[in-house]
């Protein structure tokens, strides 16, 4: 592994880890009290549906059927907390990149390092992606272990198809403010635009879904393509996951040439 | 003495310095600016900087905050990017990643941030630089006496002067360039600090070190540049600054001595002979004043270290514009 690679690693490891407890806790505790909800589908189906309106069904992901396992596991895990804490984590990892260093100072002794600032910014995503593919990686083995013991009935391709999705869908917000740090050098901007994008893009996605005026807008949000596939439900939605990856690896080209035209630290 | 030769002295940014007897000219200069100009916006950064730097040769980089010091050291280290005029450093244009292993960096702002303790920091950055040998980081840390198991984020201001400089020195690189290296150093460091320069010299590799003092660097610098408002207004030798200097001067006879005798002496000023004993101040060599004394049994002599800031500012402050004109 190269040099930079491995020591941003253990920068990020101790963030790593943190996130990867606190998601792991949520995982634990939502997906153990399904056995109780199977219990007794019908209150609790009633329960939720009459707990939200109409539009913030539609912001839960619709809700139909979360007595079932599949429905579960698709509400409470992949429609909308989990990724937001994935996407959360990511954003903390793509800003440490470039802008959290450079804002401290620190980036200018390691820019004065025989490594060119392409390399630079390609080996500091590197290890944000293994970073985030770390923590994906361990929770997506905890969702099938709780799964099975809480008996869900969702084949377990389905949940690894679920869970790349969610990993696919942080990659490209934290390659995103990866991005806008490498080209702007501010972590506060990096964190409003991708943050921002994300909400934008999570509500015109579920609520275009009934709202007309701005249905066509769901091909620029990044949540049509983890979400639309339903692959708890379906499977792998290869085209989808493929648009995904796409738009990642152009962020990530465009991070490196933007970074390496400007002026840092200044 | 004044204003031509301030004139004329500034002239010499823009020429190879023969330094300390050496044929210069066979040499490729390891720092070498054109024309250098950076402006961040409409602000100016610098302008316009033609410069060389000969191998094995110390530059002393002085001016005050905001001259313009930390803008050129970030040009040549391609941190930030020039608006015109090019620089090369060891031959190779500043954007050539790999010279940068040759270079040793520490930056005037230097931050130091992490939970990683000092040491794997300086192997990773050895690690990187291609290694250092071994042994040759902890000889540093007890020259400098740092603390290396501290972690990075939890260093004082004086410590992390001492990391900053280990790992500018560590891999012995062929060019150091160094921003404010004294900041934060008590007087001892510092002292060890010059030594290091001293062999670095020694050893035939150069330093380019910026400080806003004269003081600072004038016992290890062999040319001192001063630049001001963004424009290098001067290039001196630091030897025929030191010939210049104003020095206070006192003898001591073991019988009264005439006041004639030392009238009229080149260079000797504001003479004053009571009884046995003569007070005066000379302009550059004592060459003269010492031979009239010899005339005579001479007991006491003091001679005050020459003040080379105070000429630096006596001439620089009234006549920089005229100097940069002549540039």
């Amino acid at each position: 592994m190269p040099t930079l690679v491995r020591k941003t690693l253990r920068d990020y490891r101790r963030s790593v880890i943190g996130w990867l407890i606190g998601i792991s806790a949520f995982l634990s505790l939502y997906l153990s009290i399904y056995p109780s909800i199977r219990s007794n589908p019908e209150f609790y189906q009633q329960a939720a549906l009459s707990k939200y309106p109409g539009p913030l069904k539609d912001l839960m992901g619709g809700l139909a059927d979360i007595a079932s396992g599949t429905g579960y596991l698709q509400t409470v895990v992949y429609q909308l907390l989990v990724p937001l804490l994935l996407i959360m984590f990511a954003m903390t990892l793509g800003t440490r990149a470039i802008a959290v260093p450079e804002e401290e100072g620190t980036l200018e002794l390691t820019m004065t390092l025989p490594i060119d600032r392409r390399r630079l910014v390609l080996e500091r995503w590197a290890a944000f992606a293994l970073g985030l593919l770390a923590v994906a990686l361990v929770t997506m083995v905890l969702v099938l272990a709780l799964s099975a013991v809480g008996d869900l009935k969702v084949p377990a391709g389905n949940i690894v198809a679920a869970h790349a999705g969610l990993f696919l869908i942080a990659f490209f917000f934290g390659t995103l403010t990866l991005a806008l740090g490498a080209a702007t050098g501010k972590r506060a901007l990096a964190l409003a635009v991708g943050g921002g994008y994300a909400v934008g893009g999570y509500v015109i996605e579920t609520l275009g879904k009934s709202v007309d005026a701005i249905s066509w807008l769901r091909w620029v949000s990044p949540f049509h393509y983890y979400l639309d596939g339903r692959p708890v439900f379906q499977g792998w939605p290869v085209g989808d996951y493929l648009v995904l990856l796409g738009a990642t690896a152009v962020l990530a080209m465009t991070a490196m040439l933007a970074f390496e035209r400007r002026d840092v630290g200044v | 003495m004044g204003r031509e030769s301030a004139a004329e002295l500034s002239d010499l940014g823009h020429i190879a310095v023969p330094g300390r007897g050496r044929n210069m000219a066979s040499m490729t200069a390891v720092v070498e600016a054109e024309g250098l100009t950076k402006f961040y916006g409409r602000r100016k950064g610098l302008e316009d900087l033609t410069l060389q730097i000969q191998p094995g040769e110390v530059f002393g980089y002085l001016g005050p905050n905001g001259a313009g010091k930390t803008t050129t050291i970030r040009l040549l280290l391609d941190v930030i990017r020039p608006t015109s005029g090019r620089a090369t450093v060891l031959g190779a244009d500043t954007r050539d990643t790999a010279v940068r292993a040759r270079i040793g960096y520490l930056p005037g702002e230097l931050a130091l941030e992490g939970r990683d303790r000092a040491h794997d920091f300086l192997n990773f950055m050895a690690d990187v630089r291609g290694g250092v040998s071994r042994g040759r980081i902890d000889e540093l840390a007890e020259r400098l006496d740092a603390d290396l198991s501290i972690r990075m984020g939890q260093l004082s201001k004086g410590n992390k002067q001492k990391v900053g400089l280990i790992q500018a020195f560590m891999h012995e690189p062929e060019l150091l360039i160094l921003d404010e290296p004294t900041s934060g150093l008590d007087p001892l460091v510092q002292q060890e600090f010059l030594t290091m320069v001293r062999e670095v010299r020694t050893a035939g590799r150069t330093v380019l070190m910026s400080s806003h003092v004269l003081a600072e660097v004038q016992n290890v610098a062999d040319r001192v540049g001063i630049v001001r408002g963004g424009r290098l207004v001067a290039v001196e030798d630091v030897a025929a600054l030191r010939e210049r200097a104003v020095r206070h001067v006192e003898f001591h006879f073991d019988a009264p001595v005439p006041p004639e005798a030392f009238e009229g002496l080149p260079g000797v000023r504001d003479v004053v002979v009571a009884g046995a004993s003569l007070r005066c101040t000379i302009d550059g060599r004592p060459d003269a004043l010492i031979k009239a004394a010899a005339k005579f049994t001479v007991v006491h002599m003091v001679s005050s270290e020459p003040d080379l800031e105070e000429i630096f500012l006596t001439y620089y402050s009234e006549e920089a514009p005229r100097a940069h004109a002549g540039a």
